[in-house]
């Protein structure tokens, strides 16, 4: 691998794992569900496509990136839905949360 | 490198498994769960990598799918309080 891309790569997996973090820590630090949920799930989509950016790149044009791109795109796609089935169900089944003052 | 990503995917992983004991309603830990099969499935593809086997993407894709399935099937269950 040229030093290219092993800068590239691993500069990707770094944020890759910084916005990881942040869907933990969101998972802690929010107090509602809703807040929760929109926070941690969409953070973690994020870092899940940098990681594979990463990953692509260090795997440079080969086999191997094609299929990551095959999983990316599926993942990119099914995430934010499986979320929202989560989302709908807990709204569906009449989950109030009652605003608090730090909510707004 | 990549395996120190490999452990603090792990220590994220048993973060989120903390959520998701503590979980105050049932769609926390729906959340936490799926969650965690992202992050499993990112393991499985730097595992890929580590170990040079494209095989193993197979596997990762099969697990991205039945990961999905299973959280939107969990949250059919529990919307319609078992009668699916």
């Amino acid at each position: 691998m040229t030093w290219v891309q092993n800068l590239l790569s691993g500069v990707l997996i770094g944020a890759a794992l910084i916005f990881m973090g942040f869907g933990v820590i969101g998972m802690f630090r929010l107090r509602n569900f809703y807040a929760r949920i929109l926070i941690s799930a969409k953070v973690d989509t994020v870092g899940f496509l940098t990681m594979m950016a990463g990953i692509m790149v260090s795997a440079g044009f080969s086999f191997f990136s094609l299929k990551l791109g095959l999983i990316t795109a599926l993942v990119l796609l099914t995430n934010p839905i499986a979320t929202h089935a989560i989302a709908r169900s807990a709204h569906r089944s009449g989950y109030q949360v009652k605003r608090g003052p730090k909510d707004d | 490198m990549l395996t120190v990503v490999l452990a603090v995917l792990s220590f994220f992983g048993l973060v989120v498994m903390l959520r998701i004991l503590l979980g105050p309603t049932v769609w926390d830990r729906l959340l936490g769960l799926n969650l965690i099969a992202s992050k499993i499935l990112v393991a499985i593809v730097i595992l890929a990598r580590l170990m040079d086997l494209a095989f193993l993407l197979d596997i990762a894709l099969v697990y991205a799918v039945l990961g999905f399935l299973g959280t939107i099937l969990m949250a059919r269950f529990i919307e319609k309080r078992g009668g699916i």
